[in-house]
């Protein structure tokens, strides 16, 4: 498993720490940062895009100040950039079918995971970066 | 005096004084009289010769010794006959004036002479039996009667009396009343005055009704005595008949005018001035100066913004083009400064070159459909704001209602897999209930928000004391503002009443005193006013202002007022407050807005309009 960065973007505490412990129990990613506000996660992003892009994000929706279609829409010119690298996973309570139809308009979005993540989901993903990795 | 004379010859005798002695039967016979019947009134006819040049006076030329013959034109059966008439001075026992001696022959052996005179009489015999105009000739008797002497085909036509039947026959008795006795003081007056009578009459005949206007003509001879009238019936039936459909027709037109509440207008182009109907005044109030009024007098009177589509455009569509009808709608100045709200369309009269002449049409005020439909749209906006915020409310609520169940069973799941001895298994635990308790308060909102939603169904406004319910609504948050060392001013006269619900006004402020604490900034001491103001409209503005942290407005947007949205990530609040803040003010029927800066502070502007607490816009 090479080195992989995930980001964790979620306003409520309770939910990144459970997030977390699922990942840290399925041996996902060696780091996971975690972020309280998109607005703050926007910013570290742009920062490492270049050197230290994160491998995955994982994306809530509901969240005050920038919600996750506000961090996506500010994340749009760099599209080019990101593509390929960054996989982003919208992680939501939300049941909504519109959340899924509009996320599927987001190039950069890899999927729509209802919360909360469960084992299952978790290896999808993994060995979707082990295809990924392998075609390279 | 015995004599007897054939058939083709006649005689008849006259005293001294011109009066019939004796006459034979075949005279009457001729005259078409019953045998023995001969009277005055034929006589005269027979002593006046058909040539009116003929000099002197045959009778008296007679009488006074001298024979004398000369034609006579009678009417028989409607037929003119002529004939020869010799009278001879009869001499007498006592002196030479005894009377005269009358000798009657048909004239028309006398061919030659007599032609152009039967000439004359064959074409006015035409005229006459070819005149739609019935046309008659009385003969006038002694005692007020008056026989038939001529009466031409139309006579028959219109009356359906036969001419065998009418011509001999005295008008008493064909002549039913009550139009009898006017006609005799009719022709007696035509008779006395000398001069023709004109008068309309109405007759029932066996041909129907008939409308006429009769004009009677005394024939007057040398002595002014009358012997015959000649009328003329002119039949006005059918003139009678569209004139009174005209009357009716004119009738209907005037209550159609009345029952109608438009404004009927003519406009002459050519005179360029409006003619209007009584509607006008009535429905936009004005007296009109005259009538018809210039047409600008309708222009001057049409809304500025209106003025160049309405007026501009009807006299273009009137001369530039070859269209019949025009229609607009626009606003008109009504006499109280009002503007109504028209719907006008008038009809183009072009004469043949295509060049307007007048238009009749119809102004028409539509305000109140108007305001119906404006009504109607409002409430229409009313339903979809309404249901975009169902489905808003909708939203948000399933999602923060499943972010704790999602967190919930997360931590269950997560309590199965890690060591019971682990640090993570007490966390986990500690989370699952944590979870469980969020799960319990989202509930208790829901049930709060929606119990709001069905109170405004059953919701009466009563007059609230403004100010009273905001100091109450400030004890339990006392002690919070005194350790913050935040002061507090209430500018609310004190008999301020609003029209609303008491249980709303306090949750308003009590959301609103608890936010300014919650969101006050540590760099200065935390003022929070609380004012409230009427207009003279009865309008009321309340407003709560704070010098805290302020937000940015620009990326708030319209999220503010929205259930579980929250600005302040680093302070604690389940982001339900200003959502219940907006929908007490709502069910109300009031607005609430928000300005706010970052780090100068944030004021709430509560509006409350009389009007609107009673509106009956369907909630």
């Amino acid at each position: 498993m090479p080195l992989m960065k995930t980001y964790l973007i979620d306003d409520d505490d309770l939910g990144i720490y459970l997030t977390e412990q699922l990942l840290r129990a399925e041996g996902f990613s060696n780091t996971i940062c975690t972020f309280q506000s998109a607005t703050e996660a926007l910013a570290v992003l742009m920062r490492e895009k270049d050197a230290a892009a994160p491998t995955v994000v994982f994306l809530d929706l509901n969240m005050p100040l920038m919600n996750g279609w506000q961090f996506l829409d500010a994340l749009a010119p760099y599209r080019e950039e990101l593509r390929g690298h960054c996989h982003i996973y919208i992680l939501t309570s939300s049941l909504a079918l519109a959340d899924l139809e509009r996320s599927r308009e987001y190039e950069l979005v890899s999927g729509l995971i209802h919360k909360p993540i469960d084992r299952g989901e978790i290896r999808a993903i993994q060995s979707q970066l082990v295809n990924e990795a392998g075609q390279e | 005096m015995p004599f007897e004379l054939s058939r083709t010859t006649a005689a008849f005798v006259l005293n001294e004084r011109g009066e019939l002695l004796h006459a034979t039967a075949g005279l009457a016979e001729w005259l078409g009289e019953p045998p023995g019947q001969f009277t005055e009134a034929r006589l005269l006819e027979l002593l006046r010769p058909a040539d009116p040049a003929h000099t002197p006076p045959p009778l008296e030329y007679a009488a006074s010794g001298g024979v004398v013959g000369y034609k006579v034109q009678v009417v028989l059966r409607g037929e003119v006959l002529l004939l020869w008439v010799t009278l001879l001075p009869l001499p007498g026992v006592a002196g030479p004036r005894a009377g005269v001696y009358g000798l009657v022959k048909p004239a028309s052996s006398d061919a030659a002479t007599n032609t152009a005179l039967l000439e004359r009489e064959r074409y006015l015999s035409i005229i006459f039996n070819n005149i739609a105009d019935v046309t008659f000739v009385l003969n006038v008797e002694a005692a007020g009667r008056y026989r038939f002497g001529f009466v031409n085909q139309a006579f028959e036509k219109t009356t359906g009396l036969s001419v065998e039947k009418v011509v001999g026959s005295y008008v008493h008795d064909i002549i039913p009343e009550p139009s009898l006795s006017l006609v005799l003081e009719k022709y007696h007056e035509a008779i006395t005055t000398g001069q023709r009578v004109v008068w309309l009459e109405t007759s029932h005949y066996p041909s129907g009704r008939v409308v006429g206007e009769v004009s009677v003509t005394p024939v007057v001879d040398d002595t002014g005595t009358c012997h015959r009238l000649v009328g003329i019936v002119h039949d006005q039936t059918q003139q009678k008949e569209a004139e009174e459909e005209l009357v009716a027709s004119n009738e209907r037109f005037h209550f159609a005018l009345k029952a109608t509440t438009d404004a009927l207008y003519d406009w002459s182009v050519v005179a360029d001035t409006l003619l209007w109907g009584e509607g006008f005044e009535t429905l936009f109030g004005y007296q009109l100066p005259h009538n018809p009024t210039p047409f600008d007098y309708w222009g001057d009177k049409v809304h500025p913004e209106d003025y160049q589509r309405v007026v501009a455009g009807l006299r273009k569509i009137a001369l530039a083009t070859d269209t019949f009808f025009w229609q607009k709608e626009y606003r008109f100045a009504r006499a109280d400064g009002s503007w109504a709200v028209v719907f006008d369309r008038g009809y183009l009269l072009r004469d043949e070159q295509g060049q307007p002449v007048r238009m009749i049409g119809a102004m028409q005020d539509i305000t109140e459909r108007r305001e119906a439909e404006e009504l109607q749209q409002q409430m229409a906006r009313k339903l979809l704001t309404q249901y975009t915020d169902l489905q808003q409310f909708t939203y948000i609520v399933s999602h923060n209602l499943r972010a704790p169940l999602a967190n919930a069973l997360g931590f269950a799941n997560l309590l199965t897999r890690v060591d019971k001895q682990s640090t993570v298994f007490d966390d986990s635990l500690k989370n699952l209930q944590t979870s469980l308790q969020k799960l319990d308060g989202v509930l208790t909102d829901v049930n709060g928000i929606l119990s709001v939603r069905d109170r405004q169904h059953g919701y009466r406004p009563e007059p609230v004391a403004l100010a009273a319910v905001c100091r109450q609504a400030l004890h339990g948050l006392e002690e919070l503002l005194r350790e913050c060392g935040g002061q507090l001013h209430i500018d609310i006269p004190p008999e301020l009443r609003i029209l609303g619900s008491r249980a709303y006004f306090h949750s308003i402020f009590h959301n609103l005193i608890s936010n300014a604490i919650k969101y006050r900034s540590d760099a200065r001491p935390l003022q929070i006013n609380i004012s409230a103001t009427t207009s003279p409209a009865q309008d009321t503005t309340i407003v709560v202002a704070d010098n805290g942290l302020g937000f940015d407005q620009e990326q708030a947007g319209d999220n503010l007022f929205q259930l579980y949205r929250r600005f302040h990530p680093d302070k604690p609040g389940r982001g339900i407050g200003l959502f219940l803040v907006k929908a007490h003010v709502e069910s109300m029927h009031g607005q609430v807005t928000v300005e706010s800066r970052v780090n100068e502070g944030t004021q709430f502007i509560l509006y409350f309009s009389l009007y609107a607490a009673d509106e009956n816009l369907p909630d």
